[in-house]
């Protein structure tokens, strides 16, 4: 790791964060792309770089660690199916609605005003309104 | 007996890519993946039996011996997880193919289930903390498939909360993995074990954090769980039952198996797991209380008893682990068959709106009996399983001295009774409006026969795990001895 | 004792599921587990009466030492007793008190049955917490039978109510057995009573048991939900709210005072709760109209005085409670049935509107004459004994303030006598009077008109809409219940049939002979009593005590009352504060308001709906818990170094490109700068000795890029603006915020790195054992080989999902791609064709080398199917999906679907022969193009890979590749 190169994830991870919080899908995932390339950054950053670790070519001593570079290739290619995805629910969204917006979830909508109890409420009331004779 | 442990990832995966290929037939498609699941039922029995008598099975893939390979280890906690699972994955299987509805008839509703059959397997089972995120990735792809099979506007919009929410797990967890590897050079959980010891405290406790927020995610503890009552309840209902029922435990899974294996105790954040757990048992019971439909009253709910076996997990005793693998296991079960009841009714009511439906105490007795015993034992009511998961927990929490918790847990569990309450009042008991006209059920038992059964297997199961909570429990006291000894572990995957 | 418990288990679930078509006689059937028990019970008399107790035990949770314990001892003769006997004779009641065609009878026989199990199991439990999950039971079975009427409103509300109530009770009583079973080292009572713990937990977990009898057994400020349960029907009111199941608190209560009593916060709260709810409850009876509510209120009043005689923990006061227990449950039950029969013969139950009952019913009338004089503590009845019995306990108790509670006891018991006289009167006296048309003293007669709702006083009468609490808001609930059917009053009902009466008279009759002969009480009082507290003297149950202060206090009692009802009218006003005092049902409205609120606000706060802030939380959660549990413990490793300056270009080009994504308003360009992120990453890769990866993401890159673009060709070019600055500026800081996070984390994640990295030995055995020089690719199909299936089961999933939704809508026969015509034949130039088919079968054929030569030089499955992947992005621009459809042969799905397959049957085809699974074979043959090459079924695998990686593209531009048919419109 170099401060270059931690530098560079960190810039990637604020960035792509910063377009994950938005609310056009489009956005999201080029976020969430640059995120998963500073965590690719960090993964080949967290071991010895150097050679490409193909045996006969060069001295062993000075290659980089090949298993970190494994883990990324798996990381990106799983990445890329998964942005296809993502990328269809995006194309889908534009079929329904002409936009990738991310809207907001409709159950959640005026919880907070909402009176749940109601019913229970008003058979109490009932209850304690003829238990009061007199 | 080693070769029983990678049949319940390698089987789906090749039932898999043999429903891709009859894609052509959908009755080959359910005979390939009932077939597959039926005996993955069988494996996971046997697998469990293996691991309780002559104790945890390791398995190389590859042959390559751990730490520089995969290795497969099969525990108590993951064979008996492993158990339910695929009984769940099972009787969720068999409703869907009995529900009527476009999404189970798609090409790739089979395969996706299979792979996240293989994804639930492959999390339970790997010691290898790099496989684990493969594996979730294959659980959580074969998710977001199976959420938006169909396409529908809702599906579509709650699948991007879901898959983005997801996928910064996933990220973040790739994220944890380079600094374990650059801080350790391995990724073989058994290795971290032994190296993560010789850690600086503060990067190592930094570690075990960012490893909870990453399958605190997944297993929808606060603050992290916002996502789950918005996703869940859009999927098609055999679809909700098993991501509740399972996706949620693999998250706790995880966090148990992180934080008890490979970090030692002083790092342990138990303090942080205890606040978390509060706050994530009081929003989600106070979630299912505000809410007026069947499956988002549901879905608080799992929230809420996730943050049981948090605090279970907390407490860091033999005895609560132990009260936490029993509740894992009586809540997969009771969660899941929930979920299908809720989706019958939704089916004999043509709404799971509590304030559209009502009287099915009468329409459908039999569904009602169901969702009663379900939902008392959900809320803990003896002597039902839920009792016993609640007993457990309340028992070893005040043995530890930790009375506020402790309070605040049952409190919880009085407002669990009264969200099931108002939906059997609201269901099943009050007559419903004269706006809606139900359509009246096919019969006395509330649904297709293919439906009915599964979830009647599903509750008598939890039925039987309360009967035969004395050697489950027991079990999972063993389980839990495994758990807390760590170096038990180690010396099993890498030899003493 | 256990087969018993099993027997009303099997009966009751029977009961419940087939009594349908039993009609009445599910009761008759209901009655036989009952007399059963009483029979046996009967049998073991003997037994106990000399003192022994039978134990019997199953284990149930050994690990938690959680098993069924019972005890037979003298108390839970008694209370067993009781139970059943009562038992039969409501059932016997009930077989005649229901319509024969009447609704769900099964179903309520099959609950009273369960319910008894139930209560039978709470008396006989010898381990507190069998007893609290019978105590559940009993609280669950009284919610389902008081909702037994669950299309009335009323009936709901009263069963959540109780529900609710004894719920909390219960759960409080769990805590506080927990606790008082830790600190005692076991769960048996027998044991916790040996053991006699005490200490903070201790008196913490006394108030909370205490609590939760209360509830049970409804003391102030508990009590409402009792007479709210008279919902219920009128044999289950009879049974569950005044026999049994309100005489479980007071049970424990009677089980562990002898033991705690002593201790610091039992008689406090005992008594006083007692005492408020003996006087309080009287004062409300008096002024009920409904006799049912009467009666129920009644009960608050004796369980307050039962609470007080059994709490204070004396012997006196307890022997005297335990004839008062018996003595209440004989005549209370009675006084029921009998209100249960005029109900169901005249149709009302209210005092104001009972008409004159003609001398048919003077058997009825010396029923509740019997059960009157018992209720009144008029000599000759039992509860005359008990009266005499508490007065000289109390007067002779020593523990402090004895004589207010002696005062209280005094007081109530007036009430009692007053109450009993109004409920002659209104029921039997005084219809007659006002018939014969003298002026009847008509107690309760007011002046102000009585509100709508107390019309309502018997279940069987519908809610009227006009309730002005309904009016507040119309509800489906309150709109059927004008179905329900109109009782009218009879003005000459016809007198009930003897079979009708005869349960009430029987257990009237109970209560007369130990009312005449209470010695025959004798032994079993004293073994019940022994239970507690070792030997006592013997108890011996008189009609006379001699002259003496409690004779007194029993004179003063009956004038006092009679007294009482005599001047009502003037003391009626006096009295009227006493409705006023805060009785728990408005503090429990209350709370269930509060509760309503405080979950809609919360739940609106956390759960908004908006991705945006779920994302933001989550980010700003995982960047601050590891950084504050980093800083907790930190130590600086240092500043790392720069870094070779070759790297500095490709750093900024990664991170010029990067905001330029965030940056720019049109998605086009965002998605190129992507691409351009994508390949300074493909850069930085080739500079760190990664080629491989650096191969994959480039090849990576063009697709995304390609597919990003063919999504976005649909899209709306650009993106406006429209989030507020604050929302900006809160993006803002989290971002930076998570950008800190992963800086400090990574620095110092770096600066410590003990051991050699695992991959040492994969990089000595790649070649001796994988047969492969390029490590990485060895890593990727053998040592991890695992992960890679995972990761393309991963993307054959995702392509699925993908082609799904994307073609959601318009699929034929389900989900298979359709060809569409092909339309751009013609306009195609032939030399873009040739070339870009040459183009095209050479990059095939490379991509082919690189995976076969992967395992040696960098390549492999993944590059070699990418770049295959990219010709047929080559193909796809030159001629557009149906160029792609027509040159693949086979159908994308068969592609995918062949190379899953290859792959993970090569991971298990091993297990077969014994092998580990993705265990590898290794074949040495010969290749054109590659040479000589050791080939292992690593191979095989990575061919998968490859497949499955076309197979993907193909599907990718099965998904996007053409013109959506139908979009919603604009």
């Amino acid at each position: 790791m170099t401060l270059m190169l931690a530098t560079a994830a960190a810039g990637l991870f604020g960035v792509g964060t910063y377009l994950l919080l938005q609310r056009k899908l489009s956005r999201i995932i080029i976020g969430l792309s640059l995120l998963t390339h500073g965590a690719n950054i960090l993964l080949i950053t967290s071991s010895r770089r150097g050679d490409a670790p193909i045996i006969g070519a060069g001295g062993e001593e000075r290659f980089a660690d090949p298993l970190p570079q494994a883990l990324a290739l798996t990381a990106i290619v799983i990445n890329f199916g998964v942005a296809m995805l993502l990328l269809a629910l995006a194309y889908r969204s534009w079929i329904l609605t002409h936009d990738d917006e991310v809207q907001d979830d409709v159950g959640d909508r005026g919880i907070a005003k909402s009176d749940v109890v109601h019913d229970e409420v008003a058979d109490q009331q009932q209850v304690i309104a003829r238990e009061e004779t007199s | 007996m080693s070769w029983l442990v990678p049949l319940p990832i390698v089987l789906p995966l090749v039932g898999a890519a043999v429903s891709v290929l009859v894609g052509r037939s959908r009755s080959a498609q359910r005979v390939v993946g009932i077939s597959v699941l039926a005996t993955l039922v069988v494996v996971a029995v046997a697998l469990l039996v293996e691991v309780d008598t002559n104790g945890t099975v390791v398995t190389e893939a590859g042959g390559w011996a751990g730490p520089m390979g995969i290795t497969l280890v099969a525990d108590r906690f993951a064979a008996i997880l492993l158990v339910v699972a695929e009984l769940t994955l099972f009787a969720v299987l068999v409703y869907a193919i009995g529900e009527p509805g476009a999404e189970r008839n798609h090409v790739g509703f089979q395969s996706a289930y299979l792979v996240l059959a293989a994804g639930v397997a492959a999390s339970f089972l790997t010691g290898d903390l790099f496989n684990l995120f493969v594996a979730f990735e294959m659980m959580l792809t074969a998710s977001y498939v199976l959420l938006t099979l169909g396409g529908r506007h809702d599906q579509v919009r709650s699948g991007m909360t879901y898959v983005v929410i997801s996928l910064i797990a996933s990220t973040l967890f790739v994220t944890a993995l380079a600094f374990v590897y650059s801080t350790t050079g391995t990724v073989n959980m058994a290795d971290l074990a032994g190296r993560l010891e010789e850690l600086p405290p503060g990067i190592r406790s930094a570690l075990a954090v960012l490893l909870l927020v990453v399958f605190g995610i997944k297993a929808a503890i606060f603050p992290l769980f916002f996502w789950l009552p918005d996703s869940y309840p859009t999927a098609p209902s055999p679809i909700t039952a098993v991501f509740a029922g399972l996706l949620t435990k693999v998250g706790v899974y995880a966090i148990v198996r992180t934080q008890l294996l490979l970090f030692p105790e002083e790092t342990r954040p138990a303090t942080l797991l205890l606040v978390l757990a509060a706050c994530t048992m009081v929003v989600g019971v106070l979630g299912a209380i505000a809410q007026d439909d069947i499956r988002r009253i549901l879905s608080f709910t799992i929230v809420s008893q996730i943050g049981y076996m948090i605090m279970g997990l907390g407490f860091f005793t033999v005895a609560a682990v132990a009260a936490v693998v029993f509740s894992i296991v009586h809540h997969i079960v009771v969660k899941t068959a929930l979920f299908m009841i809720g989706g019958l009714v939704d089916h004999a009511a043509g709404s799971s709106r509590l304030s559209r439906i009502g009287g099915m105490v009468r329409t459908t007795p039999f569904l009602a009996t169901l969702f009663l015993v379900s939902a008392l034992s959900l809320a803990g009511i003896p002597p039902l399983s839920g009792f016993v998961s609640k007993f457990a927990l309340i028992d070893a929490g005040f043995a530890d001295r930790q009375y506020a918790v402790v309070a605040t847990s049952i409190v919880v569990s009085l407002l669990t009774l009264f969200a099931m309450t108002r939906i059997w009042m609201g269901a099943f008991w009050s007559p419903p409006e004269e706006a809606t006209v139900a359509p009246p059920p096919p019969n006395r038992s509330g649904g297709p026969v293919l439906m009915v059964v599964p979830t009647t297997v599903l509750v008598l199961c939890s039925l039987g795990v309360a009967a035969a909570a004395g050697p489950i429990y027991a079990l999972s006291e063993r389980a839990a001895e495994d758990l807390m000894d760590r170096h038990a572990y180690v010396a099993e995957v890498l030899g003493p | 004792m256990i087969l018993l418990l099993a027997a009303f288990a099997v009966v009751g679930l029977a009961l419940v599921a087939f009594g349908a078509r039993l009609g009445r006689r599910a009761f008759l059937v209901g009655a036989l587990p009952m007399a059963a028990t009483a029979a046996w019970v009967a049998t073991r008399l003997p037994d106990v009466t000399d003192g022994t107790t039978r134990h019997e035990s199953v284990g149930w949770v050994g690990g938690l030492g959680l098993a069924v314990d019972l005890h037979l001892d003298g108390f839970a003769t008694t209370m067993t007793l009781i139970v059943t006997v009562v038992g039969v004779a409501v059932l016997l009641y009930a077989s005649r008190y229901f319509a024969p065609d009447a609704r769900d009878l099964g179903r309520l026989a099959g609950l009273l049955v369960l319910f008894a199990g139930s209560m039978v199991g709470l008396v006989l439990a010898d381990h507190v917490i069998v007893l609290y999950a019978c105590w559940e039971l009993t609280s669950i079975t009284s919610f389902l039978l008081i909702g037994n009427r669950h299309d009335q409103a009323r009936a709901r509300a009263a069963a959540l109510h109780a529900l609710l109530v004894t719920g909390a009770g219960g759960l409080a009583l769990l805590g506080g057995l927990v606790l008082l079973g830790q600190a005692a080292g076991t769960y048996r009572l027998e044991g916790i009573l040996a053991a006699a713990p005490s200490g903070t937990a201790v008196t913490v977990a006394l108030v909370l048991v205490l609590v939760g009898a209360c509830t049970k057994s409804a003391q102030y400020p508990f009590h409402a939900w009792l007479p709210g349960a008279m919902a219920a029907p009128t044999p289950v009111s009879a049974y569950l709210h005044s026999a049994t199941m309100v005489k479980a608190g007071v049970f424990l209560v009677a089980r562990l005072a002898p033991v705690f009593a002593t201790q610091a916060p039992w008689r406090p709260v005992v008594l006083a709760a007692g005492c408020a709810t003996l006087v309080f409850g009287g004062l409300r009876a008096l002024r009920q109209h409904d006799l049912k509510l009467l009666l129920a209120f009644g009960t608050v009043s004796q369980l307050g005085l039962m609470m007080v005689l059994f709490g204070a923990g004396t012997p006196a006061t307890t022997t005297a409670g335990w004839v008062l227990l018996i003595a209440h449950a004989a005549f209370k039950c009675t006084l029921f049935m009998v209100v249960g029969v005029i109900d169901h013969q005249s149709g009302t139950r209210d005092i104001r509107k009972l008409p004159a009952l003609r001398d048919g019913w003077r058997p009825l009338e010396l029923v509740a004459l019997l059960a009157l004089v018992s209720m009144a503590g008029i000599p000759l009845g039992a509860g005359f004994v008990a009266k005499e019995l508490s007065y000289e306990a109390l007067d002779e108790a020593t523990f402090l303030g004895h004589e207010v509670v002696l005062v209280a006891a005094i007081v109530g018991s007036m009430l009692t006598v007053a109450y009993a006289t109004r409920f002659y009167t209104g029921a039997f006296a005084g219809p007659r009077r006002r018939a014969a048309g003298e002026p009847a003293p008509l107690p309760g007669e007011t002046h102000r008109d009585p509100s709508p709702t107390t019309e309502l006083s018997d279940p069987t009468l519908p809610i009227e809409p006009v309730d002005p609490v309904v009016v507040v808001k119309p509800r489906a609930h309150a709109l059927t219940n004008t179905t329900a059917e109109v009782a009218v009053v009879d003005p000459d009902p016809a007198p009930p049939a003897p079979s009708f009466v005869a349960p009430a008279a029987a257990l009237a009759l109970v209560g007369v002979v130990l009312g005449v002969v209470p010695g025959l009480g004798d032994k079993l009082a004293t073994v019940s009593l022994e239970d507690f507290r070792g030997s006592v003297p013997a108890v011996h149950l008189a009609v006379w005590h001699g002259f003496g202060a409690p004779l007194l206090y029993s004179a003063l009692t009956l004038a006092g009352g009679f007294a009482i009802w005599a001047a009502d009218r003037r003391v009626r006003p006096r009295l009227a504060w006493a409705s006023k005092v805060p009785s728990g049902a408005e503090v429990y409205l209350a709370a269930l308001r509060a509760l309503g609120i405080v979950s809609t606000r919360v739940t609106g706060f956390v759960q908004n709906g908006s991705l945006p802030v779920y994302a933001g939380v989550i980010a700003a959660t995982a960047a601050a818990l590891p950084v504050a549990a980093l800083l907790a413990g930190w130590d600086w490793p240092g500043w790392p170094r720069l870094g070779p300056k070759r790297e500095a270009p490709v750093v900024i080009v990664l991170l010029t490109a990067a905001l330029g994504a965030a940056l720019v308003r049109k998605r086009f360009s965002a998605a190129i700068f992507l691409g351009v992120v994508g390949y300074a990453m493909a850069g930085l890769f080739v500079l760190s000795g990664a080629p491989d990866l650096a191969l994959t993401q480039a090849a990576v890159e063009t697709l995304s890029t390609v597919v990003f673009v063919l999504v976005l060709r649909n899209l709306p070019e650009r993106f406006e603006r429209q989030s507020t600055p604050g929302r900006r500026i809160g993006r803002l800081l989290i971002a930076a915020g998570v950008a800190a996070a992963v800086f400090v984390l990574a620095l110092t994640s770096a600066g410590v790195r003990l051991g050699n990295p695992v991959s040492e030995e994969m990089v000595d055995r790649a070649v001796p054992d994988g047969h492969g020089r390029n490590v990485v690719n060895v890593i990727l199909v053998d040592f991890r080989g695992f992960d890679t299936a995972a990761e393309i089961t991963v993307l054959t999933v995702a392509s699925i999902g993908a082609v799904a939704l994307a073609r959601a809508g318009r699929r034929r026969r389900d989900g298979e791609p359709v060809p569409a015509a092909n339309t751009e034949e013609v306009r195609r130039l032939v030399f873009v064709d040739v070339s870009v088919r040459v183009v095209f079968h050479a990059v095939l054929m490379l991509s082919l080398w690189l995976l076969f030569a992967g395992h040696n030089q960098p390549g492999g499955g993944f590059v070699g199917g990418l770049l295959a992947g990219s010709a047929i992005a080559l193909r796809y621009v030159a001629g557009g999906i149906d160029e792609v459809r027509g040159r693949a042969r086979f159908r994308p799905w068969t592609v995918l679907g062949t190379g899953l397959l290859l792959s993970s049957s090569t991971v298990a085809a091993p297990l077969l022969f014994g092998g580990a699974v993705l265990e590898s074979a290794v074949a040495s043959l010969d290749l054109p193009l590659v040479g000589e090459v050791d080939v292992n079924s690593a191979l095989a695998f990575d061919v998968g890979v490859y497949l499955v990686v076309i197979g993907m593209v193909l599907m990718a531009f099965e998904a996007f590749g053409e013109e959506p048919k139908e979009v919603a419109p604009r």
